[in-house]
């Protein structure tokens, strides 16, 4: 064993510190900085004060209708409508969800962009989406667009082998074209960086962007290019030290300090090959980069993208603040995406029909004496959704009550104790230990049995909450 | 009237499915006569049940011995007016 080389005594109180600076419960718990980050670049140390993203303008950008389709069968016009009626609702009157995408190719697309915008909704703002050819910046200046991505794809793997130039040069004069083609239309190129975490960083990324910045200050500052760092498939790493071209923070490092591309015209796009979309996307927003791409639910091309409701979480965990964020929608959004056939596993986090139930016995047993102890946050509160339990044989009488209190919507003094339902926790048990049962026993079930177990308190409070309660509990 | 003692061990043979002649004042609820979880529920139920009384939980709940209820069954029932043999 290591010889111990400090001393920790033991700080005793009568009183339970439950940290609340950092767990207010009435948010998300809070993401907080103490000191600078050091990274070394070039063999240089260089310090980030990630403390000063609570006063940066960070924002969330959104790629539901483009990437977000490429994973699905597409959505139709209505569908699409909606979904940005309540994502605009959801980013607020902030526009915390600044921007969002879409293709320009079909009657349907345009069809779908001009209904988006007679809502009159200020955010998010409309953008589109073309490939990297002259003649699609008519597509946009139709529709009447400031803003276009375009694919400027950036990896060797991409510039030899799937667009086929001949030179590395070859293909930075074509990018280049189209990026005049835009500001001669009058419309700000957000030039796609794809593959950049495959590419070669000092032999094309950061020639061809310090290009694009010679070209931007010929220009007005609001044609000036954008950039969107593409990590196409997920093989951005968040770890202070990883080398070139997978360091996050170096790659934003280099084009916000060394070629000059500001904050506020950088965009991280992630993929989640690996399991590390959300947290590279929270990463960007600390090196330097304003904008993070999201999709809702992570719906995207193979393993998806950052999820746009964790990120509006991060959001609020970083600035310690709402911001006119309202999280409610994003319980709204998934019962639609559910209606119109899109599958959310039932453990997915924030929306997931399980997300906050519990099953164990005595995590139950926590919950019914304080539900912050097994509760991320106030999900009733931020989610509508109350922490739950789910109700199989090891969720014991504590699980049991914890559910028929949740059912009658009963809350401290009017609380039913266990002694109360030991009936119904005896049909529960009999039915693993005496039936043989193997699954989980559902809402259905479970009301059945209330009301023929304790008729008495089915009488008493299904009457009483006829109204929204009770109705919101059969749904 | 059957006294408090063998109303608490009647019942007590009864959730337990004992025989009551078996049960000693002494005897824990868990460690000697195996109630498990739900039967400790069931038991401070079917106590509530037989002498027309309610219960605190966590304190009930709490009580580990045969004599240790009648004890804690006969204060309660005095409390709530509830006349009892002793």
């Amino acid at each position: 064993m290591n010889k111990a080389k400090k001393h920790h005594p033991l700080v005793d109180v009568k009183e339970p510190n439950l940290l609340e600076d950092t767990y207010p419960y009435s948010l998300p718990p809070l993401i907080r900085f103490k000191g600078p980050v050091i990274e070394y670049i070039d063999g240089k140390a260089v310090e980030f004060d990630f403390g000063a993203v609570k006063d940066r303008n960070i924002l969330i950008s959104d790629t539901t209708f483009r990437d977000g389709q490429q994973a699905r069968p597409p959505y139709t016009i209505d569908q699409m409508v909606h979904i940005y009626d309540l994502m605009s609702r959801l980013g607020g009157p902030n526009g915390v969800i600044r921007q969002t995408e879409f293709f320009l190719y079909t009657k349907n697309d345009r069809e779908t962009l001009e209904r988006c915008r007679a809502l009159g909704h200020k955010y998010p703002e409309c953008t589109g989406w073309i490939r990297a050819l002259k003649g699609d910046f008519r597509l946009v200046k139709e529709a009447g667009l400031k803003e276009t991505g375009m694919l400027t794809s950036c990896s060797d793997y991409h510039i030899f082998h799937k667009l086929k130039f001949r030179s590395r040069a070859e293909c930075m004069d074509t990018y280049c074209e189209v990026v005049e083609a835009a500001f001669a239309e009058g419309v700000r190129p957000r030039c796609h960086l794809e593959d950049l975490t495959r590419a070669d960083i000092d032999g094309f990324v950061l020639p061809f962007v310090e290009r694009l910045m010679e070209m931007s200050s010929q220009v007005p500052e609001e044609l000036s290019v954008k950039i969107r760092l593409c990590d196409t498939m997920g093989f951005g790493i968040s770890y202070p030290g990883a080398e070139l071209p997978r360091s996050i923070p170096k790659l934003i490092y280099k084009l916000n300090q060394e070629c000059g591309v500001p904050s506020d015209r950088l965009e991280w796009h992630g993929h989640n090959d690996f399991h590390k979309v959300h947290t590279n996307g929270g990463t960007a927003w600390l090196y330097g980069c304003d904008f993070v791409n999201t999709t809702l639910f992570g719906f995207g091309e193979r393993t998806g993208n950052p999820p746009l409701e964790s990120a509006i979480f991060e959001y609020i965990a970083l600035k310690g603040d709402l911001c006119g964020i309202n999280t409610m929608v994003i319980t709204e959004l998934a019962d639609y995406m559910r209606s119109i056939g899109l599958p959310i596993p039932d453990n997915y986090p924030f929306v997931g029909r399980s997300f906050n139930t519990t099953r164990a016995g005595i995590h139950a047993d926590g919950l019914r004496r304080d539900e912050q102890i097994y509760n991320i946050f106030d999900t009733e509160k931020l989610l509508a959704r109350p922490p739950r339990v789910a109700i199989t044989d090891k969720s014991g009488t504590d699980g049991v009550v914890h559910w028929v209190n949740e059912f009658f919507g009963l809350k401290g003094e009017d609380r039913i104790n266990k002694i109360k339902i030991h009936k119904l926790a005896r049909w529960v048990i009999d039915q693993y230990d005496e039936h043989g049962r193997l699954t989980a026993i559902s809402d259905q079930e479970l009301e059945a049995k209330v009301k023929e177990l304790m008729p008495d308190y089915w009488e008493k409070y299904t009457q009483s909450l006829r109204g929204a309660r009770y109705k919101g509990s059969q749904k | 009237m059957a006294t408090v003692e063998e109303r608490v061990k009647a019942v007590t043979a009864q959730v337990l499915k004992l025989d009551p002649d078996q049960i000693k004042l002494e005897d824990s609820f868990t460690a000697d006569l195996g109630a498990e979880s739900v039967q400790s529920i069931e038991l401070v139920a079917m106590f509530e049940e037989e002498f027309g009384i309610e219960m605190e939980e966590d304190a009930a709940l709490s009580v580990e011995t045969v004599d240790k209820a009648i004890e804690f069954i006969t204060e309660v029932c005095k409390e709530q007016g509830v006349d009892v043999e002793q």
